[in-house]
C-alpha cells in the first residue's frame, strides 16, 4: 500500500459528501431560501449558486479521479475505524456541546471551573493544585472581565 | 501626495503611551502563544479578536498586529528548545535550531533567530509602506469590473496555492462564496439563507466563524492528536560561555537575512502561499548557496537565520494586497480585515482615501512592534525558555474555555455558541480532510465585496460581455484566471502522473 492510500480514501468520502450536500443546496436549499425578488443585473440566488456549482464540479471531480486512482491500486474502499477511534474522536465534541447546554440555563463564570478543571483531568493531571490553578485562572479573568464590562455598562 | 507632517503625526500617534502599551501587549501575548506547542497565530488571533472590541479601532489593529508579529517570532523558542514547531512555519527552523542547542548552544541559537526574526519583520514591514500607497492609489482607479477580474483570479490563486488539491481549495472557496451571500441582499432586499434568525440579517457573524473554525476546531484536532503524541523534553538555558553570540557569528548571518528577507517577502506579497512556504524556499536557498551545505542541518546558524527571516518578513508583506487591494492573502489578514470589519472600516485601498491617519498610525505601530519584539526576545529568553514545557493537557482545555467566554462575552448568547459548535465541527472536517482553510475564509471575507463589483459590473455593462475589451486590465485578469485554472489543472494531473510512476514497479 502507497502512502497517500488514506488520502485518497479521504478524497472519495469528503468528494461525495461534498457531492451530496452540493446537490441538496442547489435542489433544495439555495431556491428556497437563497432570496428572491426583482434584481437589476444579479439575482440574490446568482452568487450561492455559482459557489454551489463549482463546489458540485470539483468535488465530482475530486471523487471521480480519487476512486479511479484506488480502484488502480486495488485498494478496498472501506477502511472503518475501530468504535475505541470514533469515541476518541467524538468525546470532545460531546463534552463541549454538553457545557454549551449548561451554559443555555447557567451563567458560564459558574460553569467555567468544570470545563476547564474537568477537562485538565479527563486529560490526566492528576496533581490537585495544578487542577485548582488551571481551573481558577481563567474563571478569575472572565469573572473580572465581565466586571468591568458591567461597570462600563457594555454587559 | 504624501505629506511630512502626516508621517511624523502617525508616529506621534504610535508612539503614545496608550499605544504602545497595547503593542507591548499584544506581541507579548503572541510571544507567549508563539512560544506553546499547538497554538498558532490564527487560535491567537481569533480568540484575541474579542478583548479588542472595546478597544478603539487603531488599539485594536495594533494590538492584533503585534500578536500576529510576536507568534511568528515565539514559535522559533519551541522549535529550537523543543524540536516542536509553535507554527508550521518554524519547522524549518527546527532543522538547525534544535541541533545547535543539542551541541551545547540553546542561548546562541535563540538569538540569531530573534535578530533574523526582527530584521526580516523589520525590512518587510518597510517594504509594505513604500509599496503599499502607490499601490492602493492605483487600485483607487479601478472599476468595478477591474475589482471583480482581481478578486475572482484571487481566490483562484490562493485556491491553487494554498497548499494540498486544487480541487479542494476550490471547493472550500465556493463554500465560502456561498456563506459569504448569507443575510440581506443589498439591492433587493431579500432575506437569504437567515431561517428567520434575525443574528443572520447582517451576515454569519464572523467572530463564531473565526472562533470555531480556527480555534475550537483546531483544539479539538489537538485533543485527537494529544492521544498519540509523546511530551518531549525542553533544552534548558545554561550559562555556557560558549554560549552567546558575538558580533562577528550575528555578521556571518547577515547576508543569509537579508536575501532570505527578499524570499519571504516576495512570497508574502502573493496571496494564499503562506510563511511555510517562504521559510523552507529561504532555508533551500541558504543551503545551496553555502560554502558548507553539509553543515546544515546539524546546527548551522545560517539555517536559522534563513527560515526566521523569511518566516517574518511573510507576514508585513501579506498585508500589500491586503490594505493595496483588500484582498486578504493569509489567514492572518483575513483574521485582520475580520477586525476592521467589527470596528466598522473598510481594508484595501479606500483606507488611504477615508481613513489615511489610521493607515500610517498603523504602518508606524508596525514598526515598534518589530522592536517592541526584540526587546522581549532579548530579555524574555528565560521565562519563554520555561514556557515551552506548560503541557498541553493544560493549554487545550483553557483555550477550549476561552473560546466559549470570547462568544458568550460579546453577547451572542446561546444563538453564538451553537454557532461556534457548528462552525467547529466544520472547521474539523476541513481540517482532517484537507480542504483548504485559507482560501474558505478569504472567499468568506471577499464575497460581499465581489458581489457588489460583479453586480455593478452586469448593470453597468448591461450584460454585454465585450465590455471587457475596452477594460485591458479587467480582461488581462479574466485571460489570467482562466490560464491559471488551466495551469493548475494540468499540474494536478502531471503530478498524478509522476506519482503513479514511481508506484508502479
Amino acid at each position: 500500500m502507497i502512502p497517500d492510500t488514506q488520502m485518497l480514501r479521504k478524497n472519495v468520502w469528503s468528494g461525495l459528501g461534498v457531492t451530496l450536500v452540493t446537490c441538496w443546496l442547489l435542489a433544495w436549499l439555495i431556491p428556497r431560501y437563497g432570496g428572491s425578488g426583482m434584481a437589476f443585473g444579479m439575482h440574490p440566488q446568482r452568487l450561492a449558486t455559482l459557489g454551489a456549482w463549482v463546489m458540485l464540479l470539483c468535488a465530482i471531480a475530486l471523487t471521480l479521479v480519487s476512486f479511479i486512482q484506488l480502484r488502480k491500486q486495488r485498494v478496498t474502499l472501506f477502511a472503518s475505524p475501530s468504535l475505541a477511534v470514533i469515541w476518541h474522536q467524538l468525546w470532545p465534541f460531546l463534552y463541549v456541546l454538553l457545557f454549551i447546554v449548561l451554559a443555555i440555563y447557567l451563567p458560564l463564570t459558574w460553569l467555567a471551573p468544570f470545563i476547564v478543571g474537568a477537562l485538565v483531568m479527563l486529560l490526566g493531571e492528576r496533581r490537585w493544585y495544578v487542577v485548582a490553578l488551571a481551573a481558577a485562572v481563567p474563571t478569575a479573568a472572565l469573572y473580572l472581565l465581565t466586571v468591568h464590562l458591567m461597570r462600563i455598562g457594555v454587559v | 501626495m504624501l505629506e511630512l507632517s502626516a508621517i511624523t503625526s502617525a508616529f506621534g500617534d504610535a508612539l503614545t503611551l496608550h499605544s504602545i502599551g497595547v503593542i507591548f501587549g499584544g506581541v507579548l501575548l503572541g510571544y507567549l502563544v508563539g512560544v506553546i506547542p499547538g497554538l498558532n497565530r490564527s487560535v491567537a488571533i481569533a480568540i484575541a479578536i474579542p478583548l479588542t472590541f472595546y478597544m478603539s479601532a487603531y488599539a485594536a489593529i495594533a494590538f492584533l498586529i503585534g500578536l500576529s508579529k510576536g507568534t511568528a517570532a515565539g514559535s522559533a523558542v519551541s522549535a529550537i528548545l523543543l524540536n516542536t514547531p509553535g507554527e508550521p512555519s518554524s519547522a524549518a527552523t527546527c532543522l538547525d535550531g534544535y541541533p545547535m542547542a543539542k551541541n551545547g548552544q540553546p542561548r546562541k541559537a535563540l538569538k540569531v533567530g530573534l535578530l533574523a526574526s526582527v530584521i526580516g519583520d523589520l525590512l518587510s514591514t518597510l517594504l509594505l509602506i513604500v509599496v503599499v500607497i502607490p499601490f492602493a492609489s492605483i487600485a483607487l482607479k479601478f472599476g468595478p469590473y477591474e475589482l471583480a477580474a482581481i478578486l475572482i483570479f484571487a481566490l483562484v490563486f490562493i485556491a491553487g496555492m494554498a497548499g494540498g488539491s486544487f480541487l479542494k481549495g476550490m471547493a472550500a472557496g465556493g463554500m465560502g462564496v456561498i456563506l459569504g451571500t448569507v443575510g440581506l441582499d443589498p439591492e433587493t432586499g431579500a432575506m437569504r439563507f437567515t431561517f428567520g434568525y434575525a443574528e443572520l440579517m447582517e451576515g454569519v457573524p464572523i467572530l463564531p466563524l473565526v472562533i470555531g473554525t480556527l480555534a475550537l476546531s483546531e483544539m479539538f484536532v489537538q485533543l485527537d492528536e494529544y492521544r498519540r503524541s509523546k511530551d518531549g523534553s525542553s533544552i534548558r538555558l545554561t550559562n555556557n560561555p560558549d554560549d552567546n553570540l558575538s558580533y562577528s557569528e550575528f555578521k556571518r548571518t547577515l547576508p543569509t537575512i537579508f536575501k532570505s528577507t527578499g524570499i519571504g517577502a516576495f512570497v508574502g506579497a502573493l496571496p494564499g502561499l503562506g510563511p511555510s512556504v517562504g521559510s523552507f524556499m529561504a532555508y533551500g536557498l541558504a543551503k545551496r548557496s553555502a560554502k558548507d551545505p553539509d553543515s546544515f542541518g546539524k546546527g548551522n546558524p545560517n539555517g536559522i537565520a534563513a527560515a526566521e527571516a523569511a518566516d517574518n518578513a511573510v507576514i508585513p508583506a501579506s498585508y500589500i494586497p491586503l490594505f493595496g487591494l483588500g484582498i486578504p492573502g493569509s489567514v492572518s489578514a483575513a483574521l485582520l480585515v475580520g477586525a476592521f470589519m467589527i470596528h466598522g472600516i473598510q481594508v484595501g485601498p479606500l483606507m488611504l482615501r477615508d481613513h489615511p491617519q489610521m493607515l500610517f498610525t498603523i504602518f508606524a505601530g508596525m514598526i515598534v512592534a518589530s522592536l517592541i519584539m526584540l526587546a522581549i526576545g532579548w530579555y524574555g529568553l528565560r521565562l519563554f525558555a520555561k514556557v515551552t514545557s506548560v503541557p498541553q493537557n493544560i493549554v487545550i482545555p483553557v483555550v477550549i474555555f476561552l473560546c466559549l467566554a470570547g462568544i458568550q462575552v460579546q453577547g451572542y448568547g446561546t444563538f453564538g455558541l451553537l454557532t461556534v459548535f457548528g462552525f467547529a465541527i466544520f472547521g474539523y472536517f476541513l481540517k482532517k480532510f484537507d480542504y483548504s482553510f485559507v482560501t474558505f475564509l478569504v472567499a468568506f471575507i471577499v464575497t460581499p465585496m465581489l458581489e457588489m463589483n460583479l453586480r455593478q459590473s452586469v448593470i453597468l455593462s448591461g450584460g454585454e460581455i465585450s465590455i471587457l475589451l475596452q477594460r485591458p486590465i479587467a480582461l488581462f485578469f479574466v485571460v489570467a484566471t482562466g490560464l491559471l485554472v488551466l495551469h493548475l489543472l494540468w499540474s494536478s494531473y502531471r503530478e498524478y502522473r509522476n506519482r503513479r510512476s514511481l508506484s508502479s514497479p
